[in-house]
């Protein structure tokens, strides 16, 4: 806002403000953007030559052609499949009226304390080979198929459970925000239950029920942990088929490419999604909105029905936390002939966790790589919010645009990015080889949480009223004092709860890690997928079991601090 | 005491503020009024710093503070939304000014004090956060904050615009007491006129980045400089040719049926005795609003609808489609070129 060409001083701010900007302008270069040029590059310019030999070999594949297609029956399939499974839970805990909907609730949030490798591997334990209800099934119909639980349908099984965190958690809030007013005119005017569901609610939840769509499709394009736990030979996705592409170097270029083709299709999804976010949501005009009161099904067959659907879907979300839970508490014979009694349980497999060093150690690496990244990406977008909403200029619209970048790419193409980019000594990274070293994978789970980071930091610090900042300076507050004293107090419970989310969501990760992880330095994620890999060893199972647990107890607590304590509130997509 | 002289503010290609001069006096309650994006909020901050002009000068006793840093100008500001640090406590907000200048614990706590009794806060209330605090304990501790580093000056930027209409008055007389008690120089900023014209010593009315006058309440109000200060401040009847002429005004020395010609609700009569000078003519009432204090008559009077305020003496009200005669002075009427 200042008039006047202002003479050029060199203050002590200024040295620092370019420093701070030739920081950004490195991490930007060094970090989001030469990787991926790296990749592309690497694909398609060899020994100094422009070559599509890679698409060729690529073609050629018989391998990464049914990956590809695999991933593109899985994408489409679990979007219905999911959107089906979300759209009911939400109609279950938050219109119709069911009973005992809180514990329902309850239930179906289970994915939010327990997703990813280790959801999955708990699954298999249930439904795989010598599972809890495989064996079951086996006792009751001797010619069962033991390996029944594999392929293709046991991947979308999984999936389609694994994958309504985002429908318990967006949808759910556009259906708390319906006013009800409009369902209680819609009844004045006669309309029926179903008429009012169809023509006056779910339109109202179409924009959030089309972004979540597009996500689930996302996810199940870049579907790792389930393929590669319960797809068999039969099916395999593009991001398993990268992986085992990329720990070849003669097949690395193939990886690269199938990563490359991986961030076109995300990139067009994201951008359709976006185009469905300018459409914007149904906001209600009405100026005395009043919430949902829950519908009750008069027809009592219907009613019936609903019920038995509902608590199904209780059991199928719930059956493996407590099935995990319990068997964490037995000892390795049990585990292994799934036949629980009470003499079975022990605390045996927590004290080894807790005692021996080869099986904590994966946990403390997972929690001391998970909470330096987070802090670091909290304290790098905390400058970076600071720097969009003072300078407002091109450059700052550059940081902005540059920082979403990760957003748009797949977590495989960044792993590989950094990797095969990092695998030789770089200008951008002073010369210095990454891949290999420790620093690597932090660098990768900083990279990953940065998006989404970034929108909700900024969100706060858009949220802040202007005028406390020009209050502090009228007072005599210097920027730095103004920044500490009064601005950073006001978003930190938003930065805080951001942190908590970003620990969480790295504790377990296996997408990123597998890539990247140092040999001494085996992060959770990927040692619950070697333990998991070799399930028939019972020892290895409580091992899996215990993590499991634990991690429910910190993403709970988590969880719990973040959103359930009514402040410190943080809604959006944490990608 | 606060001098502008001659300050131009451009945003862009966009002139916020063309050639502003005004002179506001030691002690003054001094009020900038107009409607949004006038011009009057930019200047305000203009003279706290915010703001830096591309031309003119802005100067406090004389010295030139046009390009002097905010927090060095010792004004003292209260913003439309109070502004006030919601992390932090009501002493702990009050007492930030003299944190920054490094005051000693003792003395801010003894100054802190004493603001927080002049504008009645208790201790209690010092204790609690902004947030437990009403919207007009809220106020008083943004103009406690605002005082406690004695400044010259305090700037108000629409404090009141946040509040329902009760408080809104209540607040108004105690604002007026608090700037007497003190006895600073305030510069005021609203767009309600009723405001304006009850708190100020002086007014500048803004429109579209220049002043269109500057005078004490009464002279704004009866001597409106401009026809826009005229519809901008009170209800206001336009008299068309036609009407001046039917009722023999148009003979007046001085009433030019070219001009736009207005007269004030209140300068106009229903049945009144006529004194010597006034014109009158008949009026038939389309209705009235009985707001119990006066009634409030639309009349129409031939074509024109004219509008009189009737202070109530108890008097029977004069019904829908009642033939009236509607009494004025001439020497009330305004007029502007066209």
């Amino acid at each position: 806002m200042h008039m006047k060409t202002k003479k050029l001083s060199i203050t002590p701010q200024t040295v620092c403000n370019i420093l701070i900007l030739v920081f950004f302008f490195w991490f930007v270069m060094a970090c989001l953007i030469m990787p991926n040029i790296n990749t592309i590059w690497s694909v398609f310019v060899q020994e100094g030559e422009f070559t599509l030999e890679p698409l060729q070999k690529l073609l050629g594949s018989e391998r990464a052609m049914k990956s590809l297609k695999n991933s593109f029956i899985l994408a489409p399939s679990l979007a219905l499949t999911v959107g089906f499974v979300g759209i009911s839970l939400v109609l279950i805990t938050e219109y119709f009226d069911i009973k005992g909907a809180s514990i329902l609730r309850l239930g179906y949030m289970t994915t939010l304390i327990y997703g990813g490798i280790i959801l999955v591997s708990g699954y298999k334990f249930i439904y795989g080979n010598n599972g809890f209800l495989t064996n079951i099934f086996a006792g009751i119909i001797p010619s069962f198929p033991t390996d029944w639980f594999q392929g293709y349908w046991a991947v979308l099984f999984v999936m389609t459970f694994a994958c309504t965190s985002n429908h318990m958690i967006f949808l759910r809030n556009a259906m708390r925000a319906v006013d009800f007013q409009t369902v209680e005119a819609a009844q004045n005017m006669g309309a029926g239950p179903g008429k009012i569901l169809l023509k006056v609610v779910l339109p109202v939840l179409t924009p959030s029920l089309l972004a979540v769509t597009i996500l689930t499709f996302i996810t199940g394009l870049s579907a790792t942990s389930a393929p590669l736990l319960v797809g068999g030979r039969d099916f395999q996705t593009i991001t398993p088929m990268i992986l085992s592409f990329s720990k070849n170097v003669g097949s690395r270029d193939l990886a690269a490419l199938l990563a490359l083709f991986l961030g076109i299709a995300t990139i067009i999804l994201l951008v359709v999604m976006m185009q469905i976010e300018k459409r914007g949501h149904y906001m209600s005009v009405s100026k005395v909105k009043t919430t949902i009161v829950k519908q009750k099904i008069r027809n009592p067959v219907l009613n019936v029905l609903a019920h038995g659907y509902a608590y199904i879907l209780f059991l199928i979300y719930v059956v493996p936390v407590v099935l995990i839970i319990l068997f964490s508490f037995t000892d390795s014979a049990t585990i292994a002939s799934r036949k629980l009694s009470i003499s079975s349980f022990t605390l045996k497999n927590y004290e080894a966790v807790f005692s021996k060093a080869t099986a904590y150690k994966p946990f403390l690496v997972s929690i001391v790589y998970s909470a330096l990244s987070a802090f670091a990406v909290a304290v790098l977008v905390l400058a970076a919010c600071r720097i969009i909403q003072k300078r407002k200029d091109k450059i700052s619209t550059a940081l902005e645009y540059s920082l979403l970048i990760p957003w748009l790419l797949p977590t495989t193409l960044i792993a590989i990015g950094l990797i095969t980019t990092y695998n030789t000594p770089r200008f951008w990274m002073f010369n210095k080889v990454l891949t290999g070293t420790t620093i690597i994978m932090f660098l990768g789970y900083m990279i990953i949480k940065i998006p989404f980071t970034l929108r909700m930091t900024k969100a706060a610090f858009f949220a802040l009223d202007d005028s406390l900042e020009d209050a502090a300076r009228n007072l005599g507050a210097k920027p730095l004092y103004t920044f500490f004293r009064v601005l950073l107090p006001v978003v930190l419970p938003t930065v805080l709860a951001i942190f908590a989310l970003n620990f969480n969501g790295l504790l377990g990760d296996y997408d990123m890690s597998v890539f990247m992880y140092h040999p001494l330095m085996q992060p959770l994620g990927v040692y619950i997928k070697s333990l998991t890999d070799s399930q028939t060893n019972a020892d290895n199972s409580a091992l899996t079991f215990v993590y499991a647990v634990l991690m429910m107890i910190i993403s709970g607590i988590v969880l719990y601090l973040v959103y359930g304590r009514g402040e410190n509130k943080v809604k959006g997509n944490n990608k | 005491m606060i001098k502008l002289d001659n300050i131009g503010v451009t945003f862009g290609s966009f002139e916020a503020l063309k050639d502003i001069n005004i002179h506001v006096k030691e002690g003054e309650f001094f009020t900038f009024l107009g409607p949004s994006g006038c011009g009057k909020t930019t200047t305000l901050r203009t003279i706290t710093g915010f703001i830096t002009p591309s031309c003119g000068r802005v100067s406090v006793r004389g010295v030139d503070i046009t390009n002097t840093p905010i927090e060095k100008r010792n004004i003292g500001m209260v913003f439309q939304s109070y502004a006030l640090f919601p992390t932090m406590s009501v002493y702990e907000n009050i007492a930030f000014g003299l944190k920054v200048q490094k005051v000693g614990k003792d003395e801010i706590r003894e100054r802190v004090n004493t603001m927080a009794e002049k504008v009645d806060l208790s201790q209690e209330q010092l204790q609690k956060k902004v947030s437990q605090l009403s919207g007009g304990q809220q106020q008083r501790v943004a103009i406690a904050r605002a005082l406690v580093t004695s400044p010259e000056i305090i700037c108000l930027d629409e404090p009141l615009s946040n509040l329902d209409a009760k408080l809104r008055v209540q607040l108004r007389n105690e604002l007026k007491d608090l700037q007497k008690r003190f006895g600073i120089t305030t510069v005021y900023v609203t767009h309600d006129q009723e405001e304006a014209l009850t708190l100020s010593d002086r007014i500048a009315v803004f429109n579209k980045g220049v002043i269109e006058q500057i005078g004490r309440p009464d002279e704004i109000y009866n001597h409106s400089a401009t026809e826009f200060v005229c519809n901008f401040i009170g209800d206001i009847n336009r008299l068309s040719p036609e009407f001046l002429t039917a009722s023999g005004a148009d003979k007046v020395s001085g009433i030019d049926l070219h001009k736009h010609s207005y007269i004030r609700l209140e300068r106009m009569h229903v049945n009144d005795a006529v004194a010597g000078d006034a014109m009158t003519i008949q009026a038939e009432v389309e209705s009235y609003e009985y707001y119990g204090l006066y009634i409030k008559y639309t009349l129409k009077v031939r074509e024109q609808i004219i509008k009189v305020i009737e202070k109530n003496s108890g008097k029977p009200l004069y019904g829908t489609g009642e033939t009236v005669t509607l009494s004025f002075n001439p020497a009330d009427i305004m007029q502007y070129k066209g």
